[in-house]
């Protein structure tokens, strides 16, 4: 198991997430999913450390999250933030190669050879413009084609990604799925992954994580767990679940 | 990076030198350039060191060559932590006195003339109150959670404090101490000797130096605490670097040199219009840049008029109006 959580708990005001006990499968899939407020996101940000937990432990290939320093974790997992707020308008290859300052001393500037990985990142997710063009300039599908790119030239294990298909249109949504499941059977990488699409969560998904008020309601491959009656306990709204070509199909 | 930029970068960063030397040359009493050269050099080679007159050596030794390195020093420091807060802090209008660096080293220095008069050289309290205020600010911000934004809002708060004690030693000053105390404020590269470049030149070699190797770590850092930290960076520990470095060669540039304004917001912004926003390339032109514009500003000062205007009044009246300029331009360069 690359990651373990245990007992894990994060309060805000009248929020609390309690994880009590979830391992996360090795060169997988996992989609969390619930409705807005579910904690999808704490749960997100408390396995990458960028939410400090109240209490419980996270261990990560073996070590606990906490004991890790910055750069040992950064070389372990990267994270995919939902959209990127950079100050400075920093052209793409440039902003790309910054998935490897965990590799790179404190006074340190990349080399040739980062260079190489941060381009070879960009092939991967088949940018195909000019790496000199400003991120300014970009669509939200190739920002987040870029912000994928930066977490591959970290070269870690495990790939956390926030919502990374929200406010995109079906094809590009669909790439970046098909972009995650490549990286999941070629790269062997572990990878979670918060969606509000269920469509998406339960084709793409090898693991699916329902939530709902900072707690995991159940968990599974998708037709093992999916029915009529977890999706109006976890939506509140009544769904249906339809079969097509061996395929699940979910109608609001 | 296209040709252009390539060429320009390159005449940025040799663009000191020539400054340097045409500087030199410059003044009232006329040197010919040989001679410079030789009296530069005689250091080095003692035969050459009967080149020049008496007098014009104390010229070039004792009156243009420390106005010249300072002018170099501070144009350099003021440019290059400018431009590492405004990546730390992602904020443009971010400037190097922002952390009440300006008006602790003015009250630093209003206390020093006028309580132990021209004795003491001001300087020495307007760093020590240049870093009582930026430790001040640090120490009030720390407890937020939001580090960044109640580290500006505290240097606002603290910078008014000391405006107001600013105010109080004026109220008890006698004119004649006012108006050294004005000169000083003003910003003016003349009056500060050998003694005090002995101090003010290593500290800011020591702290640009670090700076310009931070110069990737920057743009890492400007991309905010969260991404900085999710890419391996331990934020803290590197905005708390990069913003004491930067306060502690700003105040060192401040009191030897005054309050010269707008240096550090006019030329990393240049930079960043003319080659692009990469940290790698804005640090090392910012210095180049800033060094050759604030001794050209003070060539401007000391021999457009008769008198001497003070370069501070100067780099501001010029600084504004360019701003506004560029900042109609820049929407391509901040997000």
């Amino acid at each position: 198991m690359s990651i373990q959580v245990r007992d894990l708990r994060y309060r805000r005001r009248n929020f609390e997430l309690w994880i009590p006990e979830f391992d996360f499968a090795t060169s997988k899939i996992t989609a969390i999913v619930g409705p807005n407020g579910a904690g999808k996101t704490t749960f997100l940000k408390c396995l990458s450390a960028l939410l400090p937990p109240s209490e419980g432990t996270i261990r990560v290939e073996g070590r606990d999250l906490r004991s890790l320093g910055e750069t040992d974790r950064a070389r372990r997992m990267a994270f995919v933030p939902q959209e990127q707020a950079a100050a400075f308008n920093f052209n793409v290859l440039d902003f790309v190669l910054m998935g490897r300052t965990a590799y790179l001393p404190l006074f340190g500037t990349p080399s040739a050879r980062d260079r190489a990985l941060a381009e070879e990142s960009l092939a991967f997710v088949d940018f195909s413009h000019p790496s000199d063009r400003p991120t300014l300039q970009l669509s939200s599908g190739e920002r987040r084609l870029v912000l994928i790119a930066r977490a591959l030239a970290q070269q870690t294990d495990i790939l956390v990604l926030d919502e990374p298909t929200t406010f995109l249109d079906p094809r590009h949504e669909t790439e970046i799925m098909e972009l995650t499941r490549r990286l999941a059977l070629e790269q062997k990488k572990t990878i979670l992954v918060t969606l509000h699409n269920l469509d998406m969560a339960v084709r793409y998904a090898d693991q699916l994580v329902f939530m709902k008020d900072g707690r995991i309601v159940t968990h599974g491959r998708p037709d093992e767990i999916l029915t009529e009656d977890l999706l109006r306990r976890v939506y509140d709204i009544p769904m249906q679940i339809l079969r097509h070509d061996g395929r699940l199909f979910i109608v609001k | 990076m296209t040709g252009n930029k390539k060429l320009l970068s390159l005449a940025i960063l040799i663009s000191p030198l020539v400054v340097f030397l045409f500087s030199l040359s410059l003044g009232p009493a006329a040197i010919p350039v040989p001679t410079l050269g030789k009296t530069l050099l005689s250091p080095l080679i003692t035969s050459w060191s009967d080149a020049a007159t008496p007098a014009q050596r104390d010229i070039i030794f004792g009156i243009r060559l420390p106005r010249l390195l300072l002018g170099l020093a501070v144009g350099a420091a003021l440019s290059v932590s400018g431009a590492s807060l405004q990546a730390v802090f992602k904020n443009p209008l971010v400037n190097e006195y922002i952390l009440g660096i300006s008006s602790g080293a003015a009250f630093g220095a209003a206390l020093s003339i006028i309580v132990l008069g021209s004795s003491v050289p001001p300087q020495i309290l307007a760093f020590v109150f240049a870093l009582i205020a930026v430790g001040l600010v640090l120490l009030v911000s720390r407890s937020s959670e939001s580090s960044l934004i109640s580290v500006l809002l505290t240097g606002v708060i603290i910078s008014a404090f000391f405006a107001a004690l600013l105010s109080l030693v004026e109220f008890f000053a006698s004119p004649y101490s006012l108006q050294a105390l004005f000169y000083w404020l003003m910003g003016n590269l003349g009056t500060a000797g050998w003694s005090e470049l002995a101090v003010t030149l290593p500290v800011i070699a020591v702290g640009l130096s670090v700076l310009l190797l931070m110069r990737w770590r920057l743009n890492v850092l400007s991309l905010g605490e969260e991404d900085a930290r999710s890419l391996g960076v331990n934020v803290r520990r590197d905005q708390r670097l990069v913003v004491l470095t930067a306060t502690l060669i700003t105040a060192a540039a401040t009191s030897a040199a005054g309050i010269i304004g707008w240096i550090g917001l006019i030329i990393p912004h240049l930079v960043r219009m003319t080659i692009g926003v990469d940290n790698r390339k804005v640090l090392p032109l910012s210095a180049a840049l800033g060094a050759s514009l604030l001794v050209l500003a003070d060539d401007a000062a000391r021999s457009l008029a008769a008198f001497e205007v003070p370069v501070g009044i100067f780099t501001s009246i010029i600084g504004i109006p360019l701003f506004i300029l560029l900042l109609k331009k820049s929407s391509k360069i901040w997000s």
